[in-house]
């Protein structure tokens, strides 16, 4: 839902970036988004495409590479995705905090990054 | 006399790759951080106020203030995205409030209450309400530095809230279920949405209200801790 101001962010990042190194242009950009993040990948892409018009990122390439939701549990030690309870009223398998080894209550420790890992740039 | 080669440097059209590793929403959690902290030397609660749209989240911030003014001295951001209208219906209680516009923003952030934090003294109060942007779901990437996050419902928006929206229930200390005394009319079950929360969230303290008639606040004011 706020895929335009957080791309605006990833461009503002990256051109700052390139011209501290001086670069003629920018030719890729690689993104880690995590899944527990509320950013749609294909409004991220559609967002970018109109913000690096008329920069030095015009015709760049995205990569962006999804990362799974990890949760931890702090008294078994268990480490891994969310426990799903299936509703049998709404047929809808929620995610919960309970842990699904032990049935303690988990932390979530991923899934939450939206990274501008690297870019490429051409001098 | 030290004697350099020639600096090497990239040449004209020379590709080079840059590793960043810039977390944009890292950004964010630090100023929240960092919020959370300049309340803390101050011994400010503030407990961030989420929930759907007409919800029925500023009535219960009137309604806690009321309840609570006499005890401590509480102050209000309240974010919207152009209108003051909100904002006037707490201010009316004789408390400070900053109103905080997001423009076109879907959430509030940790920057936009950090500089709400700017306007206020903060030796002069004891507790500050942080009313959201109404929305279930952008506030969920957003800390913005409170101690504690209340996320409002109401039968009026239907059975399946809760278990549509997990993520934003996952983050939350206390639920409240509002609109109570329509769950008949709604044809709603609000001990199942209660129900929904605690599996969501084992740790989360839920509690049923009408904030219209103040039914329930009370135990909303024990459910913070305060």
């Amino acid at each position: 839902m706020h895929e335009f101001s957080m791309t605006t962010q990833i461009v503002e990042t990256v051109l700052q970036e390139a011209e501290k190194h001086k670069a003629k242009k920018v030719t890729e950009v690689h993104l880690v988004i995590g899944k527990l993040t509320f950013l749609g990948l294909e409004q991220v892409r559609f967002s970018y495409d109109v913000l690096v018009k008329d920069t030095i990122m015009e015709g760049s390439k995205i990569y962006i590479e999804e990362k799974n939701g990890v949760v931890k549990c702090s008294s078994c030690g268990y480490e891994g995705d969310f426990m799903y309870e299936d509703d049998p009223m709404y047929h809808i398998p929620t995610p919960t905090l309970r842990c699904p080894k032990c049935g303690g209550v988990v932390d979530i420790v991923g899934g939450r990054e939206c990274t501008v890992k690297s870019i490429k740039l051409v001098m | 006399m030290v004697r350099l080669k020639e600096v090497v440097k990239a040449e004209e059209g020379e590709i080079y790759d840059i590793e960043l590793d810039a977390d944009l929403l890292k950004a964010n959690e630090e100023l929240a951080a960092r919020n959370r902290e300049l309340l803390r030397k101050h011994g400010v609660m503030a407990v961030d106020v989420m929930g759907a749209i007409g919800s029925g989240k500023t009535t219960l911030i009137e309604k806690l203030v009321q309840a609570l003014k006499g005890k401590c001295r509480i102050a209000a951001f309240k974010g919207d995205l152009t209108t003051t209208i909100d904002a006037e219906l707490i201010g009316k209680h004789g408390v400070e409030v900053v109103p905080i516009n997001t423009g076109k923003e879907c959430h509030l952030d940790a920057n936009l209450v950090r500089r709400a934090l700017q306007r206020i003294n903060l030796e002069e109060i004891d507790l500050l309400f942080i009313e959201n942007v109404g929305n279930l779901i952008c506030p969920a990437d957003f800390p913005l530095g409170s101690e504690k996050r209340i996320v409002v419902v109401s039968v009026t928006e239907g059975p399946y809230m809760v278990v549509k929206h997990p993520f934003i229930f996952m983050g939350a200390d206390v639920a409240i279920i509002n609109k109570k005394d329509l769950a008949q009319a709604m044809g709603v079950d609000v001990k199942k949405l209660e129900a929904d929360v605690k599996k969501i969230n084992p740790n989360a303290k839920v509690v049923a209200t009408n904030c219209r008639s103040g039914e329930g606040v009370i135990e909303v004011v024990y459910a913070l801790g305060l």
